[in-house]
């Protein structure tokens, strides 16, 4: 059976997706990137693996996220592509009349506008992450809730509390103080996620017009209380889409799909490439005054990728120029 | 030995160095302009810097610092307008200021008021004066003033044949462009556009991903101000007038595909033009519109991923 892999490696979770015939999602896995993503996508892999019916060849492979030119180099990736462009391709896959995205991920949220299944517009948080998947984490954990339950007791709410959401810092403090007042848990949860939600529709999607279908995707999309805050505030019904923790690595999926439809060989290392031993070391360029921290990976004793340097002295390599074509 | 003046590679320096590096070059000072900016500059600016003042201002302080050891006279304009009518942001009239307060040894600063609403001649007078005080007769200051004025007509004169400053600046004409590419209109400050280093090589990104581009230095000044009496309301920061009046230009009369707004962090007047940009580019065109805000950050990452995302977004449209 003829597959494709998809991998979205973020800041904070990295995500598996196979994609077999008629879109089937074969097999999918999410896991958290600590900080480590070589050892993040080797374990991945050997979960992927271990969830696909032998018969399945992947026949393709992309790579999204943050991470994705890493994830692109390790699996041998057909297609590199940022994950915004993933986003709105998985979106306008999963729903083709769909005019909205909105994504909030672990450290960065993003908002899509798509007319007639086509990117038109989209924007991305700048310097601040006071609305993303980090932010909630940290206060769920402050809060000593699971992530997953927060969302549930949200729900609960009947009078939340007006928690202010413009900046992380700000909120938190906010929080500690309606919590000496004696609110109750539910009530500052739901207050959170408005808060949250505010703060999203007033920075991120400053300006743009939010049209339904609205498709709410990435990790915190698994959040309730957060879709029902987008719900009220946008006084539009939400979709959360079946896989919308892995949108960007079924963005990645149909990307490799087309990709090697057009090129007709896939450049997929395997499986196997989960017990490469990847070698990462980092140098600063002396070549000049700008110093750049160039970046080097190893396996099998080959170079197989450099980068980080602004001039292209390190990064002019064949194989990363072949990978980015 | 000579005179040594120097010249700070920022700011309105991408603008006028014709004119400043010849006319003290003539008058027989040598000048030494600062190195492109790199990490060290941008360092030492951030760290010597007010710190509620915006990134070009940062660079430019680094750019004073690279200088300060070398050069008798460091030249820091104070510009508060170069067309009628209109002023530029009101940090490079207290620029002088700054500088002088910023606690650090410097050379003297040679800062002529430049101020087109006190007078035509104002540039020209307040050069000539600055050369004055330097102890060299009005004569020959009027000479020197005469050929920079003249050098300077001649570089816009080639920017408007669709060159950027990067090829007069780093000697560098190997920059890999094509006429007959998709064209992006690519607007912002001239030291936002041009200091590869704080903007992560924009254009020649742009280049090697196929495009080419068009600047407001690309165009002539009357058309631009031609375009931009077209607002309901005088807009008097010169700057961002040049962006819209390109900007309306373009898109009445060029095929471009996309639009980018390149900007500063902390842009007092960038936070008013930006947003009547955008609202006109949505009014008057369907074109992907995409705002880079740059900041200290030294990693491309963010950048890339949003240019990568409006380049699809052109690509799917022109595939379609």
């Amino acid at each position: 059976m003829q597959a494709y892999l998809g991998i979205d490696l973020g800041s904070v979770s990295t995500n598996f997706l196979v994609l077999g015939p008629n879109s089937a999602v074969l097999a999918h896995h999410c896991l958290r990137t600590q900080g480590d993503p070589i050892t993040a996508i080797k374990a991945g892999l050997t979960q992927l693996k271990k969830q696909l019916a032998p018969g399945v060849i992947i026949c393709g492979a992309g790579s999204t996220g943050s991470g994705r030119h890493l994830a692109g180099v390790m699996i041998g990736a057909d297609t590199v592509k940022n994950e915004i462009t993933a986003h709105g391709i998985a979106a306008a896959h999963e729903i083709p009349a769909v005019q909205t995205v909105l994504e909030i991920g672990g450290q960065d949220s993003k908002i899509i506008i798509l007319r007639q299944g086509m990117v038109t517009d989209f924007a991305m948080n700048t310097v601040c992450a006071a609305g993303t998947g980090s932010f909630l984490d940290r206060q769920a954990e402050r809060l000593g809730l699971s992530i997953e339950h927060f969302g549930q007791l949200a729900l609960e709410s009947k009078n939340p509390v007006r928690i202010a959401g413009r900046c992380a810092v700000f909120a938190e403090s906010d929080m500690i103080h309606k919590q000496q007042l004696g609110h109750s848990m539910e009530d500052i949860s739901r207050g959170l996620c408005q808060a949250l939600v505010r703060n999203y529709l007033n920075n991120v999607a400053k300006g743009k017009e939010i049209l339904a279908p609205i498709l709410f995707q990435g990790g915190v999309a698994a959040n309730r209380g957060i879709k029902q805050a987008f719900e009220e505030a946008l006084e539009q019904e939400v979709i959360v889409p079946k896989h919308h923790a892995v949108m960007g690595a079924l963005g990645a999926a149909l990307l490799a799909k087309q990709t090697v439809s057009r090129k007709k060989k896939s450049s997929f290392r395997g499986f196997e490439v989960s017990h490469w031993n990847f070698k990462v070391r980092t140098k600063h360029c002396n070549g000049c005054s700008n110093t750049c921290e160039v970046v080097k990976i190893t396996a099998k004793g080959q170079i197989l990728a450099c980068w980080g340097d602004r001039c292209g002295r390190w990064s002019a390599d064949p194989l990363v120029n072949r990978l980015n074509a | 030995m000579l005179v040594k003046i120097g010249i700070p590679r920022a700011l309105l320096y991408y603008h006028y160095f014709p004119l400043w590096e010849c006319f003290w070059g003539h008058l027989g000072l040598e000048v030494i302009t600062s190195p492109p900016t790199d990490k060290s500059v941008l360092d030492r600016g951030v760290i010597a810097a007010a710190p509620e003042t915006c990134l070009p201002v940062k660079v430019y302080y680094g750019h004073v610092l690279a200088l300060a050891k070398a050069v008798d006279y460091l030249f820091v304009p104070r510009i508060i307008s170069a067309q009628k009518g209109t002023y530029i942001c009101p940090k490079f009239m207290g620029l002088p200021n700054m500088i002088k307060h910023s606690g650090y040894d410097l050379p003297p600063l040679i800062s002529p008021t430049l101020d087109t609403n006190r007078g035509k001649k104002s540039w020209q007078r307040a050069h000539i004066q600055a050369a004055q005080g330097l102890g060299y007769n009005k004569k020959k200051a009027l000479t020197a003033w005469r050929y920079a004025n003249y050098r300077l007509r001649l570089y816009r004169e080639k920017l408007q044949q669709k060159r950027t400053p990067l090829e007069f600046l780093n000697h560098d004409h190997s920059l890999p462009r094509s006429f007959t590419s998709p064209t992006i209109l690519l607007l912002g400050h001239p030291y936002n556009l041009f200091d590869e280093f704080t903007n992560m090589n924009l254009i020649r990104q742009l280049y090697q991903y196929g495009y080419q581009i068009i600047t407001p230095e690309m165009l002539s000044p009357v058309i631009i101000e031609r375009e931009a009496t077209q607002l309901p309301k005088h807009l008097f920061w010169s700057l961002g007038r040049t962006i819209l009046g390109t900007a309306f230009h373009c898109l009445k009369n060029s095929p471009v595909v996309g639009v980018i707004h390149l900007t500063s962090f902390g842009c007092g007047p960038d936070s008013l033009v930006g947003e009547l940009l955008e609202r006109r580019v949505n009014k008057l065109s369907n074109l992907p519109f995409l705002l880079l805000t740059l900041d200290e950050h030294t990693g491309e990452g963010g950048l890339i991923t949003r240019l990568e995302a409006f380049l699809d977004m052109i690509e799917w449209r022109r595939s379609s």
